[in-house]
C-alpha cells in the first residue's frame, strides 16, 4: 500500500474495514465525528452498511443487534456519548457479544471543551457500567498504532467473546502522520465456528477455556439472549448453582489469555532507577522526556500501556521491582496511576498530571525525577 | 355460514377476525411454536392478558407460515418484554425502552428475517419514545407489538405514559394528572405504513392485524390494549381479570362504527376505537439503503474503469 | 433446572351425545392453567364451570359446546383447546 499522510480518525476508520467490520452506527460527537464519517463512505462499497442514529444509546444497541444477526459491528464516540452508551456496554458484556467501542477522549467531564484532548476517561472504560464485569480496552499512541489496535480491538472482542474499548484521545485522533497500512488481504481475526447440532447446542455454555462458540441468529440455532442472569441455554435463572459458575467463567475468562491481551512495550537500560510509564498522547510524552533523559546521562527505563485493561499488572510488577520510581504521565488526575501505586504502592509512584486539556510536557516529567 | 356463529361468540364482524386453521386446535400445533426446553405454565399473573396477546402472536406467525429460523422477537424490558423466551424463534431480550434500536442493527445486518418488537407501553412510549418514533420515521421493516396495560406492571403498579388520567397508581396515589399518550396517532404521525389497534377480548381481530403487521414490508405497529387486573386494577377497583375484559368488550368501538357517528359523538366518545389507521406503502429502509449500496459500488466501479 | 417438557400431561375431557349444528370437543390442560375464570366466564353456551376444589375448569355440559374458540383464544395459558367435530 503506498504511504498516505492520514488522521488517526481515518485509521481507526481502516483499521475497522480490515478487520471485516461491516456495520456501523453512531451519533456525530467531537472529536470522534471522522470515524463516521470515512465509514459512511467506505462501508457501501463493500456492501457495509452504515446509519447514524438516533442518540448514542441507540447506536450501541444498533451494533450488538448487528453482531447478533452475524455482522461485525463498531460504534466511536467521546466522553459524553460514552457515558449514554454504559448501560448497553454491560448488555454486551453480560450476554457476551462481541463489539468495538471507539472512544476518542476529550477534556470533561460534561460538555467539558469537546476540541481538547484528555484521558479523562480511563476508569470509566473500567467500571463505567454497573456490576462486576470484564472489559478490555486499547489505547492507541500514533496513526498507525490506532489502525493496528481497531484491528487487533475486533479480534479480541471476537475471540473473548466481550465488548472492546478503543480508548484513544483527541491528539491522536485529529493528528496526521504519514502511515503505510499493510494490505488488508493480510489481516486475519478470529472467526467462530459452531459445530454443535442445535439440539445440543448452548450459547453460554461454560467451556474449559471460558468462551463458547457464539452462533448467529437465522442459521438454525433458535436460542434466546437475555441482559438477566441467565443458563447456559440462555433462560434467566435466579438459581446459585447457575449464576456462580456464570460469574466464575465471565470473570475469569482472560485470565489464561494474557500474553494474547496484553500489548505493552518495554524499552529498558540495565542499571536504571527511574522509569517513566504511560500510555496513549502522553506515551509520546514519555518518550520524548525518556530520549532527553538518556541525553543527559540518566538512565531510565520506559514501559508504554497499550492494553489499559485488564491492566499489566505482571509487567508493572516486575518494573516495580527493578526500579525505584515510577513516573506517570497523563492527562488526567491520575486515573491509571490509581493503578500503578495499587501494584507498586504509593511510594514508587509520581503523579505527572494536567487535566485542563493541554499535553504534559517532557520537562514536567523530567522535573518529576527531582524530589 | 358455518364460521358466523364463531364471529357472534367473539362479537366480531366478519371481516374484523381471522380464523386459525382447523388444525391449529389440534394442540401439536400451538406447541411447534413454544419452546420444548422452556419451564410452563408461564410466569405471568391468572389472567393476564399478555398470554392472550402471545396466542394472537403464535397463530399470526403460523398463518403466514414463517420458517422459525427466519424470525426474530426483540424485547425491552417489563411484563410484556418476558413474551419471547417462551416461543421457539431467535429472542433478544434487550435493555429498557431500547427494543426498537436492537431491532433495528439486527434488521439491518439481516434483511432475511422477520423482525418483531416486542414492547409494553412504558418501555415503548417513555423510555422508548425517541426510538419508536425514529423507526417509524426510516420506515424500517420491523414490527412493533405494543401491549398497552396503561401501567408499569413488573415494578408493581407506576403510572405510565398511557395511564388515564385520574387513575391511581403506586406513584400517583392522588390520581394521575398527566395525560395519556395516544400511541396509534404516534405512530402515524411519525410515518408507519401500518397503524392498527385491537384489544385482548378481540383475540381474532389481534391475530388478523398481527398477520397483516408481519406480512408489511415497512414499518408497521400493532397496539394491543390489555388489562392488569393485579396492580391498576386492584388500586382502581376494576375487579378480576374477566371484569377488566368484560371492560375492554363494553369500552371500545370500532372504528368503522366511530367513523358512523356525527363529529359531535366522535369527540363525545371516550371507548378505545379499534381497527386500522393507515395502511400505505412507502419505501422501506433496507430497500433503499440496498439501491444505494448499488449505486456506490456501480459508481465505484466506474471511477476505477475509467 | 429448565428441562421440563411442554407436555402438560393427559387432556381431561368428556364423552358426548349426538345434536345438530356445530359441535366441538373441549381439552383442558390443567398443569398449565392458573385459574383466572376467563374461559367460564365467557362461554356463550356455560359448557364450563370451576371445579370445586381446584383451581382449573370442569366440562359440565360438553354438548352444548359449539366450538366458536372464545376459551381457546382468549386463554392466557394456552391451557384450552377445542376441537370441532364433524
Amino acid at each position: 500500500m503506498p504511504v498516505k499522510l492520514m488522521q488517526g480518525n481515518d485509521a481507526i476508520g481502516w483499521g475497522a474495514i480490515a478487520a471485516g467490520c461491516r456495520f456501523y452506527a453512531g451519533y456525530p460527537i467531537t472529536p470522534s465525528t471522522e470515524v463516521a464519517e470515512i465509514l459512511s463512505r467506505e462501508l457501501p462499497k463493500l456492501g457495509g452498511k452504515f446509519i447514524q442514529m438516533e442518540d448514542e444509546i441507540a447506536s450501541m444497541a444498533a451494533i450488538i443487534g448487528a453482531r447478533v444477526g452475524g455482522v461485525k459491528s463498531m460504534t466511536a464516540t467521546s466522553g459524553p456519548g460514552f457515558s449514554l452508551m454504559q448501560e448497553n456496554i454491560g448488555y454486551a458484556a453480560m450476554t457476551e457479544i462481541p463489539c468495538v467501542i471507539v472512544n476518542v477522549q476529550r477534556l470533561g467531564p460534561s460538555t467539558g471543551q469537546p476540541t481538547a484532548a484528555s484521558q479523562g476517561d480511563v476508569l470509566q472504560a473500567r467500571w463505567g457500567t454497573h456490576g462486576d464485569h470484564p472489559i478490555i480496552a486499547l489505547s492507541p499512541i500514533s496513526v498507525r498504532n490506532a489502525f493496528d489496535l481497531t484491528v487487533k480491538a475486533f479480534d479480541l472482542s471476537e475471540k473473548y467473546r466481550t465488548p472492546v474499548i478503543l480508548l484513544a484521545d483527541e491528539i491522536v485522533g485529529h493528528m496526521r502522520e504519514p502511515v503505510e497500512l499493510p494490505d488488508f488481504k493480510t489481516i486475519k481475526i478470529f472467526e467462530h465456528k459452531v459445530t454443535e447440532s442445535p439440539a445440543t447446542y448452548k450459547a453460554f455454555r461454560n467451556t474449559p477455556d471460558g468462551v463458547p462458540p457464539l452462533a448467529p441468529f437465522g442459521v438454525g440455532y433458535r436460542y434466546h439472549i437475555t441482559g438477566l442472569f441467565h443458563d447456559e441455554v440462555g433462560f434467566p435463572t435466579q438459581r446459585l448453582d447457575e449464576i456462580d459458575p456464570w460469574l466464575e467463567r465471565v470473570n475469569t475468562k482472560f485470565d489464561t489469555h494474557l500474553d494474547d491481551i496484553l500489548l505493552t512495550s518495554a524499552d529498558e537500560q540495565p542499571g536504571a532507577k527511574v522509569a517513566f510509564l504511560s500510555y496513549g498522547a502522553s506515551a509520546r510524552t514519555a518518550r520524548h522526556a525518556m530520549k532527553l533523559a538518556r541525553a543527559g546521562g540518566t538512565k531510565v527505563d520506559l514501559l508504554t500501556l497499550f492494553t489499559i485493561w485488564p491492566f499489566p499488572e505482571a509487567q508493572v510488577e516486575a518494573l516495580g521491582d527493578r526500579v525505584d520510581r515510577i513516573i506517570v504521565p497523563e492527562m488526567n488526575l491520575g486515573q491509571l496511576a490509581y493503578e500503578v501505586e495499587r501494584i507498586v504502592g504509593r511510594r514508587k509512584v509520581k503523579r505527572v498530571v494536567r487535566a485542563n486539556g493541554e499535553m504534559v510536557t517532557p520537562q514536567m516529567v523530567l522535573d518529576a525525577m527531582e524530589g | 355460514m358455518d364460521d358466523q356463529h364463531i364471529y357472534e361468540a367473539h362479537d366480531l364482524q366478519h371481516d374484523e377476525g381471522q380464523l386459525p386453521p382447523e388444525n391449529w386446535f389440534d394442540r401439536s400445533e400451538t406447541l411447534q411454536k413454544l419452546r420444548k426446553n422452556k419451564k410452563f405454565p408461564t410466569i405471568w399473573c391468572s389472567g393476564c392478558g399478555i398470554g392472550i396477546v402471545m396466542g394472537a402472536l403464535i397463530r399470526a406467525i403460523d398463518h403466514l407460515g414463517l420458517d422459525n429460523d427466519k424470525v426474530a422477537l426483540v424485547a425491552g424490558i417489563g411484563c410484556t418484554a418476558r413474551m419471547p423466551v417462551y416461543m421457539d424463534f431467535n429472542t433478544l431480550h434487550t435493555t429498557h425502552g431500547r427494543a426498537l434500536a436492537f431491532a433495528t442493527g439486527l434488521k439491518i445486518a439481516r434483511p432475511d428475517m422477520k423482525v418483531i418488537a416486542i414492547m409494553g407501553d412504558g418501555d415503548a412510549l417513555a423510555i422508548g419514545g425517541n426510538h419508536f418514533i425514529h423507526a417509524a420515521r426510516r420506515n424500517l421493516g420491523i414490527t412493533a407489538l405494543v401491549v398497552n396495560n396503561a401501567i408499569y406492571g413488573m415494578t408493581g403498579g407506576q403510572y405510565s405514559p398511557t395511564t388515564p388520567l385520574g387513575g391511581r397508581a403506586t406513584t400517583a396515589p392522588y390520581g394521575n394528572v398527566e395525560p395519556p399518550f395516544p400511541i396509534c396517532d404516534l405512530a402515524v404521525a411519525a410515518g408507519a405504513t401500518y397503524v392498527a389497534r385491537s384489544t385482548v377480548y378481540h383475540a381474532l381481530e389481534l391475530d388478523k392485524f398481527l398477520a397483516e403487521a408481519i406480512a408489511k414490508d415497512g414499518f408497521s405497529v400493532v397496539e394491543a390494549v390489555s388489562y392488569c387486573h393485579t396492580t391498576f386494577g386492584r388500586l382502581n377497583k376494576l375487579g378480576t381479570a374477566a371484569d377488566m375484559m368484560r371492560s375492554l368488550k363494553d369500552n371500545s368501538i370500532a372504528k368503522t362504527a366511530l367513523d358512523r357517528l356525527t363529529p359531535e359523538e366522535q369527540a363525545a366518545s371516550t371507548k378505545i376505537v379499534r381497527g386500522k389507521f393507515v395502511d400505505i406503502e412507502r419505501p422501506q429502509y433496507t430497500h433503499v439503503y440496498s439501491n444505494l449500496i448499488t449505486r456506490v459500488q456501480e459508481m465505484n466501479n466506474d471511477q476505477e474503469d475509467g | 433446572m429448565s428441562n421440563v417438557v411442554t407436555d402438560p400431561g393427559q387432556p381431561q375431557s368428556a364423552p358426548l351425545p349426538a345434536k345438530k349444528g356445530p359441535r366441538g370437543e373441549v381439552f383442558i390442560y390443567a398443569t398449565w392453567c392458573k385459574g383466572c375464570h376467563i374461559c367460564v366466564e365467557f362461554c356463550p353456551p356455560k359448557v364450563l364451570a370451576m371445579d370445586a376444589d381446584e383451581n382449573y375448569p370442569r366440562i359440565v355440559a360438553p354438548e352444548k359446546c359449539t366450538a366458536c374458540h372464545f376459551c381457546d383464544t382468549h386463554c392466557p395459558d394456552l391451557a384450552i383447546v377445542v376441537r370441532k367435530l364433524d
